[in-house]
């Protein structure tokens, strides 16, 4: 592409001078003329109206005011002749920074001299601060433009907490939006993180840095919401917050922005494509936080009595049915055990009854068997005695018959021992010898061994002495004189005895 | 409902809930007792979540926030 336009190439082609050119290039021309007819050119374009924000704004002493027109896409420097500029009437501060105009001109290019540099600039010959009609026209075509794509739903489809913890706000620092936010959470009682991003709310470089903020406010502040704000104004006033750049990254922002910017009547951009449009800082502080936090504690403290008192309620009332429910058998278990001791009572008393009458019965029972026990064991008694004096009698007459038989055998005895008795022997004049030991001396050799002795007679005993030897015969006749002299009467011992063991037996 | 999916609004919309359903006098005692647990842990977190919000205003700025952030951050490589 040729450094220069096609046409002021052309017009200088045949003023070249004659020199070495660079092959494809033509000229070299002179830089002086080759200015003056770029700005002839220049001066030929068609005459244009732009609309744009102020920026750099000189009013100096000299014969012209400079400024730069922007906006998003781009700038334009301005000039303005100052005759120019005074028959506008304009005071000096409403051509300021940040204001928008609508300036009519066309291009124009100052070539400079041999001391002074060269200048473009759009030479403005008319200016006017920019009306509602050219910005909300302006407006209309981004808006249309930003709802065709879509961009007015992607905010509305995020959930917005009712009870946020942490808000980031955007705003200019000191402001009075900034006041009447604070007194609108005050209002909702709300006590949790503001992340405050100051950024210029009024000036061309609003818009950008607005949107940093959110978009810093999305990625580092993990905020539950934003809120972009800013007090009333002129559109004009507002036009940042109309932003297209503006616009697209809050759409596009993951965390739901609340915009509340000027008044009811000032509709920007921003609200169209925020989650919710508010038309104060005080209205966007209570949509942020979506209820008054101290209500809501003591909506929170009757919810838990109401959930308290509904668990009390559900388990009181049921055990009040089953007590009433457990009522009836209990009663009727009363009344069966009441009639349980009654009868218990009953029994009692019929078995007292019952066992005195049975003790009385076997009482005279007992009395009518021992009666007649007791009678039988008299008449056996009576019996038994008459049987003993029976025996005894018995016993006696057996006893006097022993008695009388032995007594009877005694005598006989007696009368056959008496019969045989030495004493009988020796009354009819035999006499006995006897040693000194009174031992029978039975033979003549015994007498005549023995010498002395003694010769018991029927009447006593007389010493005696052998005078002369015998012949053995007259020794027999002497040892036929002792025998049974001394003997007890046996019958009399014997019948002593007999009749003391008799008795004993009775 | 799991406590990290829980908000606050969903919270009391199901405080709401269970107090109706326990107004109802529909439930049964099971059900009361159930409904009165899930109360009580639902109020809970609610009560938590506006303690968190009733402490007293922290206020931060965001470009202070940012170079702390960045000065925590340890450097690239």
């Amino acid at each position: 592409m040729p450094p220069y336009p096609r046409e002021v190439s052309q017009q200088l082609h045949s003023e070249a001078r004659e020199t070495a050119a660079v092959p494809g290039y033509p000229g070299p021309y002179a830089v002086g003329r080759y200015a003056n007819r770029l700005r002839e050119w220049m001066r030929e374009r068609a005459r244009v109206c732009l609309i744009g924000e102020v920026t750099g704004v000189r009013i100096g002493a000299g014969p012209n005011v400079y400024f730069e027109l922007r906006d998003a896409d781009g700038a334009m420097p301005c000039a303005m002749w100052r005759t120019d500029f005074d028959r506008l009437g304009l005071h000096a501060d409403e051509l300021r920074d940040g204001v928008e105009v609508v300036a009519a001109g066309g291009p124009d290019f100052y070539p400079g001299s041999a001391s002074a540099s060269p200048r473009f600039a759009f030479r403005v010959q008319e200016l006017r601060l920019a009306g509602e009609g050219d910005l909300l026209a302006r407006l209309a075509r981004l808006r249309r433009q930003l709802a065709t794509e879509g961009l007015f739903e992607p905010q509305k489809e995020l959930r917005r907490p009712l009870l946020p913890r942490r808000i980031g706000v955007v705003t200019a620092e000191g402001s009075a939006a900034r006041r009447d936010f604070l007194a609108g959470l005050e209002r909702r009682s709300w006590r949790g993180t503001l992340v405050w991003g100051y950024a210029p709310v009024q000036d061309r470089r609003a818009a950008p840095a607005i949107a940093a903020a959110i978009r810093d406010l999305a990625a580092y502040a993990r905020v539950d919401a934003i809120v972009v704000t800013r007090g009333g104004g002129s559109i004009a006033d507002l036009w940042a917050f109309c932003d297209e750049t503006l616009c697209r990254t809050v759409a596009l922002t993951p965390v739901p922005v609340i915009s509340a910017v000027g008044h009811d009547v000032d509709r920007t951009l921003i609200d169209d494509v925020a989650a919710l449009c508010c038309s104060t800082p005080t209205h966007a502080a209570e949509a942020a936080v979506g209820i008054d936090c101290e209500a809501a504690e003591r909506a929170l403290r009757s919810a838990a009595v109401d959930v308290h008192a509904a668990g009390r309620r559900a388990v009181v009332t049921r055990a009040r049915e089953l007590a009433g429910r457990s009522r009836a058998p209990r009663e009727h278990l009363a009344r069966h055990r009441s009639r349980l001791h009654q009868l218990a009572r009953e029994l009692r008393a019929a078995a007292g009854r019952g066992r005195a009458t049975r003790v009385d019965y076997q009482r005279r029972i007992a009395a009518a068997v021992m009666g007649r026990k007791a009678e039988a064991a008299r008449v056996d008694a009576a019996r038994q005695a008459a049987g003993l004096t029976a025996r005894a009698a018995a016993l006696d007459r057996a006893a006097r018959g022993v008695s009388e038989r032995r007594a009877a055998w005694l005598a006989r005895s007696g009368a056959a021992l008496r019969g045989h008795d030495p004493e009988r022997t020796l009354e009819r004049g035999y006499a006995l010898a006897l040693d000194g030991a009174g031992e029978p001396l039975t033979e003549p050799g015994a007498v005549r061994r023995a010498g002395r002795f003694d010769l018991r007679l029927a009447g006593g005993t007389v010493p005696a002495r052998v005078r002369n030897s015998v012949d053995p015969d007259q020794a027999d006749q002497g040892r036929r004189v002792e025998g049974i002299q001394g003997m007890p009467r046996p019958e009399e011992a014997d019948m002593r005895r007999y009749g003391a063991a008799l008795k004993e037996e009775v | 409902m799991s406590t990290e999916a829980m908000t606050y609004e969903s919270a009391v919309e199901r405080l709401e809930q269970i107090i109706a359903r326990l107004d109802s006098n529909q439930a049964g005692l099971r059900e009361t007792l159930e409904l009165c647990g899930e109360g009580k842990s639902l109020i809970e977190f609610a009560a938590g979540e506006l303690e968190a919000v009733g402490q007293g205003l922290e206020e931060l700025r965001l470009d202070e926030l940012i170079k702390r952030l960045e000065a925590d951050t340890p450097p690239a490589g």
